[in-house]
């Protein structure tokens, strides 16, 4: 064998061994991509499974717009209208706290924050967002409550309160998110802007912002989720309260909160009561996914 | 410009310890009552309403929880007493054993929440603790334990816990043998911590290895219907229990528990009676000056 000939079986015998190992690692993805969808499509029939029979024993009307919730009666009555309600109420009032702070504090920490600064307040962040539910709870229920109580009047727990609560809790996710889709505007648009006559605050608002923007919701997406499925910060602040609100000093039950305050002694159709309130809080984020790629399409 | 930066985050520390400081400070009592109640489910709400009325019988003798809607609901006995012992025009209600020097216990019908005028029958707010099991279940081990939980050895820890024991009259003998069939009990998480303590003294006198015991909560009805079906061999209940679950199961009140009205420490509040609290827990009465309490 002559060493051109040996030189090209090596080749060869590297070529498939190297396709073996793209088939392999393919194999590997695809079985990743399986086993996610699964997980999402097992959880989805879980849910409805449980749900379905409960709302149609319940009655759809009846479960989605009744406000009397009693499920120890003799007579229950399953009514999550003012869930709904609350559930609505503090993720409006989470975002109205946390996206403007959270938004400007990811422009300054993009485009003005001096260096060393910079390297205390990015871990700050991390920190802020690695710290369990919970204990973001117990602060409100020991600071955030008495003080709303002190200053506002009411029993502290309020709409108001979990919202401060949980705008703080959803300021790491939008300044990170939004922070990296405002450095990843090209720097020509800042400079563009400047060229025009703009000052740096113009040209920052103006121009990186707006070419930011499918980031900057995407980090809003995010919170929002965050807001509408956290569970055990709002059930020590929230009140719990199954009543509509008549202000924002008063208390309110969210969807999550029914179902962990109650799981626990649910039997029968109180337990696919609880279920039920799941899957109407799935098909809100649901709506809220297709709403937002709708919006997106549009922009574009 | 550094320091500009750094003399702007200085003054925001300073004024978020202001806010800090200005919060320890004293809180003036409100006239609107702070009801809190617990979970729909939970043991102690159950008695609660069942023994202050605030649960009644409709026309077509329906119990219905009455309980108003505006009030706030805590998801643990920890978190009414933290909620109380804050705020000064708070009531809630948790129960006897748990009750610390942070919250004002309010006479019930003029009796003191104490152990003695539980055992005397004079303070009515109280509930038992009930342990049920198959009468033919042939688990060894679960007949030892039960004879431990009546004799006389258990009284003593069980007052010690903040609960009423019953009279026992015979001791506890420990048997030749330890039994050696393992022993699951679970139900109510009211009964659950008396429950640790008296399983660490039976293994203490009995000999029975702890890994046998398995004692675990969730929640009244779960203990019951468990001990039915033969999930558990001992079910724990902090209620009375029902028609059904009584016809299957032997029962034996373990303890009585009494539930504790609770209010800050601020509230001059002298006594309560039924009435007033049924009243107020169903929202018919939502001013202390309505039932005679004055607001400094």
């Amino acid at each position: 064998m002559t060493e051109q000939t040996m030189q090209a079986a090596a080749a060869v015998k590297k070529r498939t061994k190297i396709a073996w190992k793209e088939l392999l690692m393919k194999l590997v993805f695809i079985l990743a991509a399986i086993l996610f969808v699964a997980a999402v499509l097992t959880i989805c029939i879980f849910i409805f499974a449980q749900a379905v029979p409960a709302v149609a024993e319940i009655g759809f009307f009846k479960f989605l717009f009744g406000s009397v919730w009693a499920p120890n009666n003799d007579v229950p009555s399953y009514g999550i209208a003012t869930m709904i309600v609350g559930s609505c109420y503090i993720t409006a009032g989470a975002l109205i706290i946390g996206v403007p702070i959270g938004l400007l504090t990811a422009v300054f920490m993009a485009r003005y924050c001096p260096r060393p600064l910079y390297r205390v307040m990015k871990p700050m962040t991390n920190i802020l967002a690695g710290i369990p539910s919970i204990v973001y709870g117990y602060f409100g229920v020991c600071v955030m409550v008495p003080f709303i109580r002190r200053t506002f009047g009411g029993t502290g727990s309020s709409i108001l309160t979990a919202s401060v609560i949980l705008g703080i809790m959803i300021l790491p996710t939008i300044i990170s998110v939004s922070e990296n889709a405002l450095r990843a505007v090209p720097k020509s648009y800042y400079e563009g802007a400047l060229a025009l006559g703009a000052t740096k605050e113009r040209a920052i608002i103006f121009t990186e912002v707006p070419a930011a923007k499918s980031g900057i919701m995407t980090s809003i997406i995010l919170g929002l989720g965050r807001v509408i499925g956290e569970t055990m910060a709002v059930v020590m602040i929230a009140g719990n309260q199954t009543a509509f609100p008549s202000s924002i000093l008063d208390g309110v039950r969210t969807m999550t909160a029914n179902i962990v305050l109650e799981l626990g002694y649910a039997t029968g159709l109180h337990r696919g009561a609880l279920i039920a309130t799941a899957a109407v809080l799935f098909v809100f984020i649901l709506i809220i996914t297709i709403l937002v790629s709708l919006i997106r399409k549009k922009a574009k | 410009m550094k320091k500009i930066l750094m003399a702007i985050l200085c003054v925001a520390m300073a004024c978020g310890i202001g806010v800090a400081a200005v919060g320890c400070g004293g809180e003036k009592m409100s006239d609107t009552i702070a009801v809190i109640t617990r979970e729909s489910g939970s043991g102690t709400r159950g008695a609660f309403i069942e023994l202050t009325g605030v649960e009644q019988k409709n026309a077509e003798g329906k119990k219905v929880d009455r309980t108003v809607s505006t009030a706030e609901v805590a998801n643990a006995t920890s978190v009414v007493l933290q909620k109380v012992s804050d705020n000064p025009s708070a009531i809630g209600y948790i129960s006897l054993g748990s009750l610390n020097d942070k919250v004002k216990a309010v006479p019930f019908e003029g009796v003191e929440a104490t152990v003695a005028n539980i055992e005397s029958g004079e303070y009515t707010l109280s509930r038992p603790f009930n342990i049920a099991y198959k009468a033919d279940n042939d688990n060894a081990t679960l007949a030892d334990f039960i004879t431990f939980l009546k004799s006389t050895n258990v009284t003593e820890t069980i007052n010690n816990e903040g609960f009423i024991a019953p009279a026992a009259t015979e001791a506890y003998t420990k048997p030749a043998t330890a039994p050696t069939e393992e022993l699951v009990i679970n139900g109510s998480s009211s009964v659950h911590p008396l429950m640790e303590v008296l399983v660490e003294a039976y293994v203490e006198a009995s000999g029975v290895e702890a890994s046998k015991v398995k004692l675990s909560f969730n929640d009244s009805t779960q203990g019951m219907t468990g001990a039915m079906n033969g999930t558990y061999d001992l079910g724990m209940a902090s209620r009375e229990l029902s028609e059904d679950e009584a016809a299957a199961l032997e029962s034996y009140v373990l303890a009585t528990d009494g539930i504790a009205v609770i209010v800050n420490k601020t509230n001059p509040i002298e006594t309560i009676s039924k009435e007033q609290l049924c009243n107020i827990y169903i929202g018919e009465v939502t001013k202390w000056s309505e039932i005679g309490v004055t607001v400094a």
